[in-house]
């Protein structure tokens, strides 16, 4: 009697079994070739090239030549790109720490019965749908220091003038409240969309059991919305990570390289000193970055997942 | 039934079929990249002569961006119309980037496979172009001109600047020089002479310092993140303390020379020790802190005043009847006297016209860029500042007291140091500068830092 090896060899090599399997399995395949063949022009062979890119130098004009890890140690020997690193950090955890818990009040007040929840709904959207450009230009006339409606109110409050965007500390923050402003209707309505799916039964529950409005958001309301939470943050991190448009158009990074943030330095080599290499090794640290949060994120957020 | 099966059979196979052919066919019409092949320069008409044809005119004029750019907007719009009256078979279609980018534009489109015509660039950055190798070289065409026609442009160190191994890659529109604009009625409210504004740079600080008083500033400069703070302020004061910017032998940065530690105290000073600048000259745009700010009346004197502002000074009132120039011109509410710093520490450029390798009307584009420098064409150019043609010069318009310091300080005029690496350069001391300024850093150990992290990618390039 064959084992069950010779059997399955034997049907393998049965001449037509391939063309039976292609018959039966073709269709399918075949309607997933044109979303492999995208993601791979689209996703991989950028991704590659980048890699690529960063081991090479290459003048324009002039033909490349691989220069291995040199690109990352010029980079790595830089006061200048550890300083980067460094407001790239500092940048993201004051738009996180900024737009999440105003993402999260506006989402409690869009998803509730109040009226005009709608119209609140609208008006929030509207930061996500203005171009970063636009409201970067929108910010810097608000905050101008001789017809912004912001530094002119202040300087009329206190009686002292606000630089914005000469004084670094202010700096920081003007381009902290501008991304928070433009992320936080994403964040509010992947929030919103989380707390629409909770039961009405389980706040009554916890009401008699005597929780009052803390203890309902910490136990019935941040547990339901963490997956919400988690997407939402992930994606606020990968764009504040690569943020480029925003900030130069604010601060061209400045003064000095104090809001010079990662993107905005790949953005000026790649676009304005077209040091293509140096980009793509920046490029590459940025997905690096990117990956260690979401391994973090995984890590902290999917932490008690399935209990 | 069998036949519907077999209908049926067939159905699925062509659409699979021609769904493959179809990806097959968009992959390959996706993966052919568009060549950066020159078409071969000729100095003769193509044969599309004959038909209409369209070119592009890459320009920077924004009428919202400043005060001088409606103007320029204006005459762009005016010279179009113009030449297209005058050229039925060529159209021309403008196509608007800012000012500081229309270079990195022609660069990145030429690598890219974007076609340009006409486009405006920058002399600091001609050698940059040649590098790449984005501009035709315009010499088959120059050598039909007249002689004398040659002449009346190559004085200028701006087409100098567009020769680069004897190859002319552009042709300059103007004299692009800077002085310090004042207001004379304030002069005269701080007891100073507005027929004679000081001479050396002492005299200037002593101005500045009475005239600053209230929401007034004495002396306007700007620091921001820009091409114009190496420009128009740093430079110019390291020059005027003997240094230079970069060695072109050893191809190194050596802005934190002593000349460089002087100039950046000098600026620092205005702003912390004397207080007669702004602090809020570190930000903003140039055309903000300079012009803006002096028309509003916020400074009462305007250091890096540009010749392409002429115009402005005009519209407001503060001078007569010189734009366009005319013999008749006077100052007014504001003269502008010649930047008070060394001879030859002050910078002097201009816009160029190229055409882009990538044309496919070489011949139509450089018709339209003669028409543009055509004497007539130039003289009410706003942005052109000054006359780029020397014969233009000797022409009564120019030979007013305003005018000719403004010759004055063209002819004291320098480039900025032929790297083609400038952009990264004129990055490195603005961030340098603002560091010093905003973080109170020592000047010192700060330039040198600055000056090995550039030299530490750029030496020797």
């Amino acid at each position: 009697m064959p084992s069950t090896l010779e059997r399955s060899t034997a049907f393998t090599r049965r001449p037509g079994w391939s063309l039976y399997l292609w018959r039966r399995y073709r269709l399918p395949y075949l309607l997933l070739l044109p979303v492999v063949l995208l993601l791979l022009l689209f996703l991989a062979w950028p991704l590659a090239s980048v890699f690529y890119f960063s081991l090479r130098r290459t003048p324009l004009g002039e033909p490349s030549q691989f220069v291995g890890l040199d690109n990352f140690a010029l980079l790595f020997r830089e006061a200048r790109f550890l300083g980067n690193i460094l407001a790239s950090l500092q940048y993201l955890v004051g738009v996180l720490g900024l737009s999440v818990p105003v993402a999260y009040l506006a989402a409690v007040l869009i998803s509730s019965k109040v009226r005009g929840a709608g119209a609140f709904r609208t008006l929030f959207l509207l930061p996500w749908i203005i171009a970063p450009v636009v409201s970067a230009i929108l910010f810097r006339t608000m905050v101008d220091p001789y017809t912004g409606p912001v530094a002119r109110a202040l300087e009329t409050l206190t009686g002292r003038k606000y630089l914005f965007l000469v004084n670094p500390q202010l700096a920081v923050i003007t381009i902290i409240v501008h991304s928070a402003w433009r992320s936080f209707p994403l964040e509010m309505l992947l929030i919103a969309a989380g707390l629409t799916s909770i039961p009405q039964e389980l706040y009554d529950s916890a009401k008699v059991d005597g929780a009052g409005g803390w203890a309902q958001f910490r136990y019935v309301t941040l547990p339901l919305t963490k997956n919400q939470l988690f997407v939402a943050v992930l994606l606020i991190t990968i764009w504040t990570l690569q943020d480029a448009e925003g900030v130069y158009s604010l601060t061209q990074g400045g003064p000095g390289y104090t809001t010079e943030v990662v993107g905005v330095r790949l953005f000026k080599e790649a676009f304005i000193y077209f040091n293509v290499g140096i980009a793509a090794a920046i490029g590459v640290v940025l997905i690096a970055l990117s990956v260690l949060f979401m391994v973090f994120y995984l890590r902290v957020l999917g932490a008690g997942e399935g209990q | 039934m069998a036949e519907q099966r077999v209908v049926r059979r067939l159905s699925r196979r062509d659409f699979m079929r021609f769904s493959s052919l179809g990806l097959v066919a968009l992959g390959l019409g996706g993966c052919v990249m568009p060549t950066a092949v020159a078409p071969a320069a000729s100095p003769q008409p193509s044969p599309a002569l004959k038909k209409p044809v369209t070119i592009k005119w890459a320009h920077y004029f924004d009428p919202l961006q400043s005060p001088a750019q409606k103007f320029n907007y204006a005459w762009m719009e005016r010279m179009v119309a113009t030449f297209e009256e005058k050229y039925p078979e060529i159209n021309v279609e403008p196509e608007y980037f800012d000012w500081d980018k229309i270079d990195n534009r022609s660069i990145l489109d030429y690598e890219a496979g974007i076609k340009h015509d006409v486009m405006f660039g920058s002399p600091q950055l001609m050698a940059k172009h040649f590098q790449v190798g984005d501009y035709i070289d315009l010499t088959p065409y120059i050598k039909q001109w007249p002689e004398d026609e040659v002449k009346d442009f190559s004085w200028s160190p701006v087409w100098a600047s567009a020769r680069q191994d004897d190859v002319q890659i552009g042709v300059p529109t103007g004299v692009h020089t800077r002085s310090v604009a004042y207001r004379r009625d304030m002069f005269k409210e701080a007891g100073l002479d507005p027929d004679t504004p000081p001479k050396t740079w002492d005299e200037c600080l002593e101005a500045a310092k009475a005239l600053t008083k209230g929401d007034v500033w004495g002396l306007g400069m700007y620091f921001g993140p820009s091409r114009a703070t190496i420009e128009l302020y740093f430079a110019p004061f390291v020059w005027h303390f003997g240094g230079e910017l970069w060695d072109p032998a050893t191809k190194k940065a050596t802005f934190a020379s002593e000349a460089g530690v002087k100039a950046a105290q000098v600026i620092y000073d205005l702003v912390y020790t004397h207080k007669v600048t702004p602090e809020s000259a570190i930000g903003g745009t140039y055309d903000d802190a300079i012009l803006a700010s002096f028309l509003a009346g916020r400074l009462a004197m305007g250091w890096g005043f540009g010749s392409y502002w002429i115009v402005s000074l005009e519209e407001k009132g503060f001078i007569k009847n010189c734009f366009p120039a005319k013999a008749e011109c006077t100052e007014e509410t504001a003269g502008v006297m010649v930047t008070p710093t060394a001879p030859g520490a002050q910078f002097t450029n201009a816009w160029t016209l190229s055409i882009h390798k990538l044309s496919e009307h070489p011949a139509e584009a450089f018709k339209f860029l003669e028409f543009l420098i055509a004497p007539e064409n130039l003289y009410d150019f706003p942005d052109a500042g000054l006359p780029a043609r020397l014969s233009l010069w000797s022409k009564a318009e120019f030979q007013s007291s305003f005018y000719q310091k403004w010759l004055e300080a063209a002819r004291k005029g320098r480039p900025m140091p032929p790297t083609v690496h400038y952009p990264e350069l004129a990055d490195t001391t603005a961030a340098c500068l603002q560091e010093i300024l905003v973080n109170k850093a020592p000047i010192a150990e700060t330039l040198k830092k600055f000056e090995d992290e550039w030299n530490a990618k750029y030496a020797g390039a």
